[in-house]
């Protein structure tokens, strides 16, 4: 450990306030706030197009905000060059120089910083034993695989010990079996350093498996923010609902006052929302596949309410089955535990589906 | 899938330029203005002033438009330089798709081959095309003994149309063969996969990938011939409108307008084609920045497909090599008159040039440099405020490089005697009499085709390797000096290579310029010999010197190219 | 060697002559339109006469070597101009680029054949004299069965047609001197028959000088309308070339003259004594060189066959030539012949080459129909669009030479000359078609 010491910062807070960007007639982020923690792995999670690369490249200085600023340990950067921000950024190319070798490529952050040369040489070598790569500082990027460029790349960003790492879907050009051991050395090289990192990404799961907190982001706009497990659990919204794992949300409207209160499902089925419920006049009742439970039809209700569905598929995942069932206008997916290939219900065949108000959602529209 | 969807290129993204960038912009608009247009200027601005008051006036090219001469030359021009670039296509096509796109023996070899017709000296190379090709050049001497007939390679519009395309394809040769290296070969993989096979694997998915860099050269080509007066004028055909504006601006006593009025409009056509052309590749840029694979894959000929291969290879280069060979002949011959071949060969002509050749050389060779030098220069800064700054009007660095495209260089030469001469050393010495001013006018005069390659060489750099460098706290001028221009070096070779060796044999804005014999290049010291009849074999010596020196420079230049790109691994 | 002896002999006398005045020495820089054939003999000849200066040779074709002084007159470095056409001179003395000098050489009588050598005015000096003529490739006139020719006339016969090739007279000031010789000597009307007679049968017309002697030295045309020492060197270097000068034609000086402001006036003036002294004489019958020298006693030192201006009796014959009328329409018989002929080539060879099929069955079988036809074939393609006296008339210099007053365009004056050769031709075309259907 004590060789590491010498890559590591203090770790600085990133805060952005208030940050508009547009194009032209294009506002591509809106009104951004964040605020991040010293020491946080955080990610950006959004589909194509939600803003989250652009944000990313403000901190790093290649965009510039129409309005707002970006605060790193407290400081306004909005106004330096990118090469002058200390923030250390992998591409999603990864970007390695071609002309030059995987140590002149680590070395060249620290020469440009005019570091005297011996130094130069020992940060490089431990910059690329961090990484496992010492053996191949000779070699030309193209001569590597795509996960040993990914590491040189990582390598060369935090050889500079920036105040921030900034990594910009470091993975999409890695195979699946390759990015689940990148993504696990990535969070222990974090951990070690302790450096505040953000994390770019489209893909869920890589944000769940190694961030701290998550902004979800939608057209320019931060949806919610949170650790992984709060935005499962209690998403803001029905985007965040829907891009977090898998969400059945059903539409319908509220009929009737008072205690007769009732949300009727499209396709006509209704349950029971008392006006002390909480359930808003305008809302979609959404649950996890887990969440609710099949049993046969005609049976006894099991749970909070109750509604009749068809079943229309099914997949077997291992320990759980997936059934994919109607139940009025709406298609859902049901994960039941998988016992017994004998107690299955059969595509064709009505069943009753079971919720219970302490599982399901009423998100806003 | 990646998450860059907002600007259609991640280059755009540049909002501001930095107060370097501006500077930089502000010199080299200096540099162009003070060596073009101002010279230009002070030549071209008779076409727009009334005779007698001198006052401002359009009427010139209303007469301009009135004349039928000059409509029918206009016409002739824009017939000609079109015809030239299909037939300087059919020329460039296998060669660049053979050597390219299959396992070619001697692919090298013919790449280098398919330069030379670039580096034609003047005067010398048309007597020698005309011995080959002439209405009793050998080839029509023969045929008219062997079958009783002749073709007229080198009469009227369809002999400059001949000339001009064996002169300048390969423009189109050097931006194709590197346009097709450049395409990934799953491309390919993918169409054969969906059963594309033969042409039509070609004509759909290989050209039209390929067609940014055809279209560079074919614009290129264009321009070229449309503004080339020395082939039209030395095939005798006048109605062509480079050599009206060359006749007007240098008859004696005639004072008019005209000649700079047509040098206006093909300033002014000659811009429009380019960007056109600009246009035209305007969302087809589809460079590869993942320079993996090594481009097409190549495939192995059957026998069949060889012989028709390499047959058709041999005679492409046997026809567009023909001048060089005649050139050749001519500086080993004693009298070469009405005949198939010369009378009898010998050496005296190399022993007549061999002792100025040495100064002429040496000349050359520091101007050809300093100019290519000077076009790489300036070619790599233009190329980077254009493509990687938002600089207002950074466009206009790009238009005014490339209008020298079309400037006559008798105009230019003038244009600098009148600019330059009344400038004068602490010494007296004016400033126009200094050497360096050659090299100035050959600098502008070649920095087209600089600017080209460095462009697309600058093109084909993924934008985050700069971003990179300046994430790790490399500034702009420092990602510039040690991430841009390392890459580019390829192309800013091949930039330097055709700067150079085009400015080796360059005459017209020379002739005007040479104060001494002392400083005279090779292609004035070629000149002077042209003029007598005695002067003919040492003149083609001196050419074939010439041409050596070139195509040595040439192959230099492109093993070292070869040499690096294998060093950095980019090679394939 | 005689010649390096008398060089020398000279070089002393020189040095000795001039030397009451300011020592020639440094470097002299010349601006000529000749060879290196030329120029390199006489450069070694020269510095070896006068030592300490060295000769500086600025190779510019006529046209651009005036435009060059023109240019550079704020700060002239040049301190002669040499070239063969007067009329250069004349518009460099008429733009006040030529200092006057009056040379001390000796022997050297005032005129050639008629015309004055130098400059009356002493602007500048002739020291060789050129003749023009015809020149014709052996080879190529034995292959293709071409008759000698002897005259301007015989060139507008139908056994050359398309064989015969010129220079554009806007572009080269002997050929322009050529076409002037034969106006001047035919008269406008009858001179212009004549040329475009033979225009008819041109294959090309080049843009400079020596683009005629090289097309017919390669054999790629047959005949050449040239100044004779293209010829003779051509001759010298083994080409198979013959030349002839016609009836009309005049002998005319090549010259020099010193340029205004001449940063080395005394080399200047001692490169003028040399080029007019024995030695600088003798060097002009270099077989490389091969012109005229105009000091008679040089003649005794050439071969028997050396044409000698001054006792044979053909270049007596030959006519005066009025410089003053040739320099007022200089513009203006230019244009002409560009408009009217260089322009229109391929429409006038169109019907020149009817009308000699028309003559050729007429020979066979005379009819007066077709004849008649002809002769007003011929009216048309002779007829002009200016008589001499309006070609020389001031408001046509002035639309040519940029005249401060306002007044018609050239290229207004151009356009209306083009359409009327067009209809001419056009009209001329037809009827030949309608002779050569009365003649068969």
């Amino acid at each position: 450990m004590n060789a590491i010491a010498p890559l590591t910062t203090p770790a600085v807070s990133v805060d952005i306030q208030g940050v508009n960007v547009s194009y032209g007639d294009n506002h591509v982020l809106k009104n951004v706030d964040l605020a991040i923690k010293s020491g946080e792995f955080f990610a950006f999670l959004g589909p194509s197009g939600c803003g989250k690369t652009t944000l990313l490249r403000l901190i790093a200085g290649f965009n510039q905000a129409d309005s707002g600023s970006v605060l790193i340990g407290g400081k306004d950067i909005s106004g330096l060059p990118p090469w002058k921000r200390d923030v250390g950024m992998v591409f999603q190319s990864y970007a390695l120089w071609p002309h030059m070798t995987v140590a002149r490529n680590v070395a060249f952050g620290l020469e440009e910083r005019g570091v005297a040369r011996d130094e130069v040489r020992r940060r490089v070598a431990l910059a690329l034993d961090l990484v496992g790569l010492g053996h191949l500082a000779e070699r030309r990027p193209s001569q590597l695989s795509g996960g040993q460029q990914q590491r040189v790349a990582v390598a060369r960003t935090v050889a500079i010990e920036p105040k921030v790492l900034l990594l910009d879907e470091p993975l999409s050009n890695l195979d699946a079996k390759m990015r689940a051991q990148v993504r696990r050395e990535l969070r222990e090289l974090q951990q070690r350093l302790g450096l505040t990192t953000i994390f770019v990404t489209h893909d869920q799961e890589e944000a769940n498996t190694i961030c701290d907190r998550i902004a979800v982001m939608n057209d320019g706009v931060i949806q919610q923010v949170g650790t992984p497990m709060e935005l499962y659990e209690r998403p803001a919204n029905l985007f965040v609902a829907n891009f977090l794992g898998t969400a059945n949300i059903m539409a319908g409207k509220i009929v009737g006052t008072g205690r007769d209160r009732r949300f009727e499902i499209e396709g006509g089925m209704q349950i029971h929302v008392a006006e002390t419920s909480g359930v808003p006049d305008r809302a979609k009742l959404v649950f996890r596949p887990q969440h609710a439970r099949l049993s046969p039809a005609g049976g006894p209700s099991q749970a909070s309410f109750s509604l009749t569905c068809d079943i229309i598929g099914r997949e077997f995942l291992g320990s759980s089955i997936r059934y994919f069932a109607r139940a009025g206008a709406t298609e859902v997916a049901v994960d039941m535990p998988f016992q017994s290939s004998r107690q299955l219900f059969e595509p064709g065949t009505a069943a009753m589906l079971n919720l219970d108000y302490s599982s399901v959602l009423w998100l806003a529209e | 899938m990646t998450a860059i969807p907002i600007a259609p290129l991640p280059r755009a993204r540049r909002l501001s330029a930095t107060p370097g960038q501006i500077a930089l912009a502000l010199a080299i608009a200096a540099f162009l203005l003070l060596f073009l247009g101002l010279p230009v200027g002070t030549v071209l601005y008779v076409g727009f002033t009334e005779k007698g008051t001198g006052s401002f006036t359009l009427v010139n090219f209303y007469d301009f438009v009135r004349t039928e001469l000059f409509m029918r030359s206009l016409w002739n021009s824009f017939y000609v330089s079109a015809m030239s670039v299909v037939w300087a296509s059919v020329f460039a096509l296998p060669l660049a798709y053979l050597t390219t796109r299959f396992v070619f023996r001697g692919a090298a070899l013919v790449q280098t081959l398919g330069f030379l017709p670039l580096i034609m000296p003047p005067f010398v190379g048309a007597v020698a095309m005309q011995l080959f090709f002439g209405r009793n050049g050998s080839i029509n001497l023969l045929l008219d003994d062997w079958c009783g007939l002749k073709i007229g390679f080198m009469e009227g519009l369809n002999g400059v149309i001949f000339v001009q395309s064996v002169h300048y394809f390969p423009f189109i040769l050097i931006n194709l063969s590197a346009a097709l290296r450049n395409i990934d070969r799953a491309m390919e993989e993918a169409a054969q996969n969906l059963g594309s096979s033969g042409f039509r694997l070609f004509r759909r998915i290989v050209f039209p990938l390929a067609l940014p860099g055809y279209l560079a050269g074919a614009s290129l080509v264009f321009v070229k011939v449309f503004d080339d007066l020395a082939t039209p004028l030395l095939l005798n055909v006048k109605d062509m409108l480079a050599p009206q504006a060359y006749l007007r601006v240098t008859s004696i006593g005639i004072a008019d307008p005209m000649g700079y009025v047509i040098s206006v409009v093909l300033i002014v056509a000659s811009v429009t084609a380019m960007w056109l052309s600009a246009r035209a590749l305007k969302g087809r840029d589809y460079a590869t920045t993942q320079r993996g694979g090594g481009g097409l894959a190549r495939r192995i000929m059957t026998p069949w497909e060889a012989v028709l291969g390499y047959g058709v290879v041999i005679l492409i280069l046997a026809l567009v090599l023909a001048p060089h060979l005649a050139l050749l002949l001519l500086s080993f011959a004693t009298i070469w008159s009405f005949s198939p071949l010369p009378d009898a060969f010998t050496l005296a002509h190399y022993a007549r040039v061999f002792g100025e050749s040495s100064l002429y050389i040496k000349n050359t060779l520091i101007y050809a440099t300093l100019a290519g030098g000077i076009d790489i220069v300036l070619g790599v800064a233009i190329a980077y405020l254009v493509l990687r700054t938002k600089l207002v009007g950074r466009e206009w660095l790009d238009w005014a490089a490339s209008a020298a495209l079309a400037i006559p260089g008798v105009v230019l030469g003038i244009g600098y005697l009148r600019a330059f001469y009344g400038v004068t050393l602490p010494d007296g010495t004016p400033l126009a009499s200094l050497w360096i001013t050659i090299v100035l006018a050959l600098a502008i005069r070649r920095l087209p085709y600089a600017l080209r390659a460095c462009s697309a060489a600058l093109q084909q750099i993924s934008v985050s390797l700069e971003e990179a460098a300046e994430n790790l706290g490399a500034t702009k001028a420092r990602t510039v000096r040690r991430i841009v221009v390392p890459l580019m070096a390829g192309g800013i070779l091949a930039g330097f290579v055709t700067s150079f060796s085009t400015a080796a044999v360059e005459l017209s804005a020379t002739l005007m310029l040479v104060q001494s014999n002392s400083d005279a290049p090779l292609a004035y010291g070629l000149y002077v010999f042209m003029q007598s009849a005695a002067g003919r074999g040492p003149g083609a010596a001196l050419g074939v010197v010439a041409v050596l020196l070139v195509a040595l420079c040439t192959v230099l230049s492109h093993l070292i190219i070869e040499r690096s790109q294998k060093a950095k691994g980019m090679g394939h | 060697m005689t010649a390096y002896r008398l060089a020398l002999a000279f070089g002393l006398a020189l040095t000795t002559s001039i030397a009451h005045a300011q020592a020639p020495a440094g470097k002299v820089t010349v601006v000529t339109s000749f060879s290196k054939d030329v120029t390199d003999p006489f450069k070694k000849a020269f510095e070896k006469a006068v030592p300490g200066v060295t000769l500086e040779v600025q190779n510019r074709n006529t046209n651009a070597g005036v435009k060059y002084l023109e240019e550079t007159k704020a700060n002239n470095q040049v301190d002669l101009f040499w070239a063969s056409a007067p009329d250069a001179f004349e518009v460099l003395k008429g733009k006040k680029l030529l200092a006057a000098y009056k040379p001390k050489a000796t022997g050297i009588p005032d005129k050639i054949g008629s015309y004055p050598i130098n400059d009356p005015a002493g602007f500048y000096s002739g020291f060789a004299a050129s003749g023009y003529g015809i020149m014709w490739n052996d080879r190529y006139a034995k292959a293709k069965k071409l008759p000698e020719p002897k005259d301007w006339q015989d060139l507008a016969g139908p056994a050359f047609y398309d064989h015969v090739s010129i220079a554009s007279p806007a572009r080269s000031g002997t050929t322009h001197l050529t076409v002037e010789t034969i106006l001047q000597g035919e008269g406008w009307e009858k001179g212009w028959r004549t040329l475009k007679a033979m225009a008819g049968n041109f294959n090309a017309i080049t843009d400079r000088s020596f683009g005629v002697p090289e097309a017919v030295n390669s054999g790629q045309v047959g005949v050449g309308i040239v100044i004779d020492f293209f010829a003779f060197s051509a001759q010298a270097s083994g080409f198979p070339v013959k030349f002839v000068y016609p009836t009309v034609t005049t002998v005319v000086p090549a010259n020099v003259g010193i340029v205004t402001n001449a940063p080395n006036k005394a080399a200047a003036e001692a490169f003028v004594e040399f080029l007019l002294s024995l030695a600088g004489q003798e060097v002009l019958l270099e077989p490389g060189i091969r012109r005229l020298p105009v000091n008679p006693a040089v003649y005794a030192k050439a071969g028997a066959d050396y044409p000698n201006p001054f006792t044979d009796p053909r270049f007596q014959k030959m006519i005066g030539f009025d410089v003053d009328k040739s320099e007022a329409r200089t513009g203006v018989v230019d244009t002409l012949f560009d408009q009217l002929i260089s322009f229109q080539l391929d429409a006038l060879k169109g019907v020149t080459k009817v009308l000699h099929e028309v003559d050729a069955a007429l020979a066979k079988k005379p009819n007066p129909q077709a004849k008649a036809l002809a002769d007003e074939v011929r009216a048309l393609i002779a007829a002009m669009p200016v008589s001499e006296a309006q070609g020389s008339s001031p408001e046509l210099r002035g639309a040519f030479t940029g005249a401060k007053e306002k007044g018609a365009r050239q290229a207004e004056i151009e356009s209306q000359w083009a359409s009327f050769a067009r209809d001419s031709y056009a009209k001329a075309k037809a009827k030949a078609d309608e002779a050569l259907k009365a003649a068969r």
